[in-house]
């Protein structure tokens, strides 16, 4: 994993750039992803590319250009339409991006598997074979996908940063599926292939299709429990709506004049922690500033949100190495290697045990802001939606729809279980990024289901 | 490759994709950003028998390149499990020739200088107060290039620019955010079709409406809650069209094939033909042959010619949107509806151009003249649906309020809520052709990896009886 070929790609791409600064961004993919359904493998999709990212900084304006031609005349067409993208910014004006940032030290972490990186397909038909024997001893079909890749990133700039960084992921979900269609939903996300059992999965995705025809529960507020891919799908959200610290410094964000204040419960901590165990790691940011850990809830209360350079300069504050795109996304910065910490109950079992009536939810589904400024969220339970009665799960319940906050969520939070996991969609549109959320399940005291699935 | 496959594959296809666009954004009276990306590629499909499918990408356009790649796509494909029999792929007229969209000023031709201007003048206007909080310009174009040659005997070449703009004012005060977009919000109005369509937005014209609007949200009273009857303008219903019909007629979601993703559907195959989707107004068609709409082309990513077809018909569903294979299940012909995203993705069943062809009502005026109370909502803001595209819930930026057939006064954080064949049951109005307008999004997500297609989606304001608005924690 020593990166020298993407490293030495990104000095010959930033040799044909010039400016104030400039920066060349090597981003490297290879990747394996089978999709499955009734059973059945479906889609298998195999990637290999390399692209080359160019950032051209001109008073106070960037320009960028990007391409997967590395020869000398892709890499001189890009450069010059990075060069000119920037000079016709500068006509307009001094712009406020303040400059690249300088070499700094940055640490090395676990987040590489030489055996994930073999991408060895049958691999992926083990697994598979694996899930459909399982779900059909259960009497009941598997959905779902395995991936693994690949993603190598090397960054060269003009102010003297080189970096070279090598990472492996390796996804399973397994989705267990009914005649009826009741569904049941597991997933595993790691560094390493070798963490998927995919018989372990599929048995504890069809643990939770339940024989007994789901009831309905009628809007309202209910104690809940959410398990870690709910928490996760929550917190990610979170991440967007509160801690974007280009969206706080324009008065756009859900902290905006909260920090400092308690937001959430006392037993929430949430960080982001790039080199975590069980994470997936990453050294360093899209514009080359060192990943460190920032604390953002402590405690309950707010303590920080995240930048990069840009946003960082309107903040009058320090990049905190959360840039997704060189020069800065233009939706801003965003943690992209949430921790929240967890808690004292053993088991999601001793989670139910207080509530006397409640939901218990193990994902959601096509959740999406209703208002940025509240963390107000919507969305729907989808996979294994159950009641909660007298501290047991009793019956499956048909799908709900919630209209809550994600910070008010927070806020009622009673406990959380001590066992995290990475929680990740692993949709990966455009180049590969894997991330996710590590996070335990928690109870909260009060949840807002809007609608029913009737 | 393609004219002679491999032992041991069935079919093979190659599609060679280059693809550059731009996009400009500006905001607080500064350049944000501006990105030029380019990438060039082909993605290789082959059919193992036995096996089923398997895809594999490459950005090395040379004979070793492929020649590894399509070595890669059967491995992959023969490492998998045994797939069970499925029905043959019909045969399809091989797709020759070349097609291009319409442009009648390429956007690439047009200096960054001309472009930047536009934004910048635009988005001075949205800043006239400052409760405005941030401002928004921004502008696209994009020019694919593709070529498509399969064992079927397919070889087609076609040209796609799109182009297109949005401006968008934040405006914040005492803890209330509003956001107000134009024309439309997720990225704007984008067609296929050259600088023209961007210039005929009129960014700047708008800019100061737009502007006064995010200001005025900041004190309107809250959507009220309660069922009502519901006007929608025409952007919002282009996206209501497109979650809760054009996505529940996927056939390969039909058939469960995208379980592990986007979902399933609340319509089965045995549906086609009988089922009631909605009240007898309603009309849909998917048309790949639309003049300007993102979702056109001479032929989908399997070689299959675009055409139009109802999907919907005086209430009742007619047909799907479907595949090769998708089709072959069921025992139709392919839809004509496979799409990928770029080089890197397969063809999977998309929508093209699925729209609510326009009724005979009139205009908005004449919509609102039969509402005693109600409540008109436009520009969509928040969307989120089940996985079976039953059960939606709906945020637009702005609403206001119906009062014996006139709009009043504003309305904050308006959202609505339904059930997809009742909402559709309660249509009683869809204005006139005049009102009927083309809307792109840029955003659709499906597939995995991740596929983001443009589709554009025809709509008319229409007005909706006894529905939930209001929706809150």
């Amino acid at each position: 994993m020593t990166g020298d070929g993407e490293r030495a790609l990104a000095h010959r791409a930033l040799g044909y750039l010039d400016g104030d600064q400039a920066q060349a961004t090597v981003t490297s993919e290879r990747s394996l992803l089978s999709r499955f359904a009734r059973s059945a493998a479906t889609q298998a999709t195999a990637i290999d590319d390399t692209s080359v990212e160019l950032l051209c900084v001109l008073d106070g304006h960037t320009g960028a250009a990007s391409t997967n031609q590395l020869d000398d005349e892709g890499l001189a067409v890009a450069a010059s339409r990075a060069r000119a993208a920037a000079a016709a910014a500068a006509r307009s004006g001094s712009g406020p991006y303040p400059g690249l940032p300088g070499p700094a030290e940055t640490r090395p972490h676990e987040g590489f598997d030489p055996a994930t990186a073999m991408l060895d397909p049958a691999e992926a038909g083990a697994a598979l074979n694996a899930a459909f024997a399982c779900a059909g001893a259960a009497g009941l079909e598997a959905f779902g996908i395995w991936t693994a890749g690949e993603v190598r990133t090397a960054i060269a700039s003009s102010t003297g940063v080189t970096l070279a960084d090598a990472v492996t992921d390796a996804h399973m979900k397994v989705i267990a599926r009914d005649e009826h269609g009741r569904s049941g939903y597991a997933a595993t996300t790691a560094v390493s292939v070798g963490a998927i059992d995919a018989a372990a999965l599929t048995a504890a995705a069809a643990a939770k299709v339940s024989a007994t025809p789901p009831g309905e529960l009628p809007p309202g507020e209910y104690r809940v429990v959410l398990d870690h891919a709910a928490v996760g799908t929550l917190l990610e959200f979170l991440g967007w709506l509160a801690f974007n610290g280009l969206a706080h410094a324009e008065q756009r964000g859900a902290l905006c004049g909260r920090l400092g204040e308690r937001i959430a419960a006392p037993c929430v901590n949430l960080a982001d922690s790039p080199r975590a165990p069980g994470t997936l790691p990453r050294s360093f940011d899209a514009e080359g500033v060192p990943k460190r850990p920032l604390p953002l809830i402590q405690d309950g209360i707010a303590h920080a949100v995240v930048h990069d350079i840009r946003s960082a300069a309107q903040a009058l504050a320090s990049s905190t190495g959360h840039a997704l795109a060189p020069g800065g996304a233009p939706d801003g910065p965003a943690p992209t290697n949430l921790v929240l910490a967890g808690g004292g109950a053993a088991t999601l079992e001793e989670l139910c045990a207080p509530i006397e009536r409640g939901l218990f939810v193990t994902r959601f589904w096509y959740v999406n802001t209703v208002e940025p400024r509240h963390a107000l969220l919507t969305g729907m339970t989808r996979d294994g939606t159950f009641l909660i009665e007298d501290g047991v799960i009793t019956r499956p319940l048909r799908d709900v729809r919630f209209t809550d906050s994600a910070l008010r969520i927070l806020a009622a939070t009673e406990e959380l279980t001590a066992g995290q996991r990475l929680v990740s969609d692993a949709d990966l549109y455009g180049r590969r990024f894997a991330n996710g959320v590590l996070c335990p399940a928690l109870r909260a005291d009060g949840f807002r289901v809007s609608g029913g699935s009737a | 490759m393609v004219a002679s496959p491999p032992r041991g594959c069935e079919y093979v296809e190659a599609r060679w994709v280059a693809r550059t666009a731009e996009q400009l954004r500006v905001s607080g009276g500064h350049v944000e950003g501006i990105d030029c990306t380019s990438d060039e590629g082909v993605g290789i499909r082959v059919s193992v028998p036995g096996r089923g499918f398997a895809f594999a990408a490459t950005r090395e356009v040379t004979k070793a390149g492929l020649e590894l790649a399509l070595a890669r796509a059967v491995a992959f494909a023969r490492a998998l499990p045994a797939a069970p029999p499925r029905a043959a792929l019909p045969s399809i007229p091989p797709a020759l020739g070349h097609w291009s969209s319409p442009c009648e000023i390429d956007p690439f031709e047009r200096s960054l200088d001309e472009r930047l201007e536009l934004l910048l003048t635009a988005e001075a206007l949205l800043r006239s107060d400052p409760r405005i909080v941030r401002g928004e310009a921004e502008s696209l174009a994009q020019r694919t290039i593709a070529a498509f040659a399969s064992s079927d005997g397919a070889a087609v070449v076609q040209e796609r620019t799109e182009c297109g703009g949005a401006i968008a004012a934040h405006a914040a005060a005492d803890g209330e955010l509003q956001r107000r977009s134009y024309p439309s919000a997720h990225g704007g109005s984008v067609a296929l079709a050259g600088h023209e369509h961007l210039l005929a937005l009129d960014l700047p014209g708008h800019a100061p409406r737009v502007a006064e609007e995010a200001l005025a949200l900041l004190s309107a009273p809250p959507c009220p809650a309660g069922r009502t009857t519901l006007v929608l303008g025409d952007e919002q219903l282009a996206l209501q069209v497109h979650e809760s019909i054009g996505h529940a007629l996927e056939l390969d979601r039909i058939l469960l094939g995208e379980a592990s993703y986007a979902g399933t559907s609340w319509v089965s195959p045995a549906d086609i033909g009988s089922l009631r989707y909605g009240s007898e107004l309603l009309a849909i068609s998917a048309d790949a042959t639309l003049p300007g709409a993102l979702g056109s082309f001479g032929w989908d990513d399997e070689g299959v010619s675009g055409r139009r077809t109802m999907l919907i018909a005086d209430g009742v569903l007619r047909a799907t949107l479907s595949d090769r294979q998708s089709a072959a299940a069921i025992g139709v012909p392919s839809g004509g509806t496979a799409r990928a995203d770029g080089y890197a993705r397969q063809p999977i069943v998309r929508m093209t151009n699925v729209s609510i062809e326009p009724g005979d009502a009139g205009t908005l005026d004449d919509l609102l003249a039969d509402v005693r109370d109600g409540v008109y909502m436009e520009t969509n803001r928040s969307w989120s649906i089940d996985d079976r595209r039953l059960h939606f819930q709906f945020g637009t930026e702005i609403g206001r309020e119906i009062r014996n057939g006139k709009l009043g006064r504003l309305l904050r954080n308006p959202t609505y809520a339904g059930v997809t064949p009742q909402f559709w049951g309660s249509l009683d109005a869809i204005a006139s052709p005049p009102a009927w307008r083309l809307w792109g999004l840029l955003n659709c997500g499906k597939g995995e990896p991740g596929q983001s297609a443009h589709v554009s989606h025809g709509a008319a304001p229409a007005r909706f009886r006894n529905v939930e608005v209001g929706v809150s924690a």
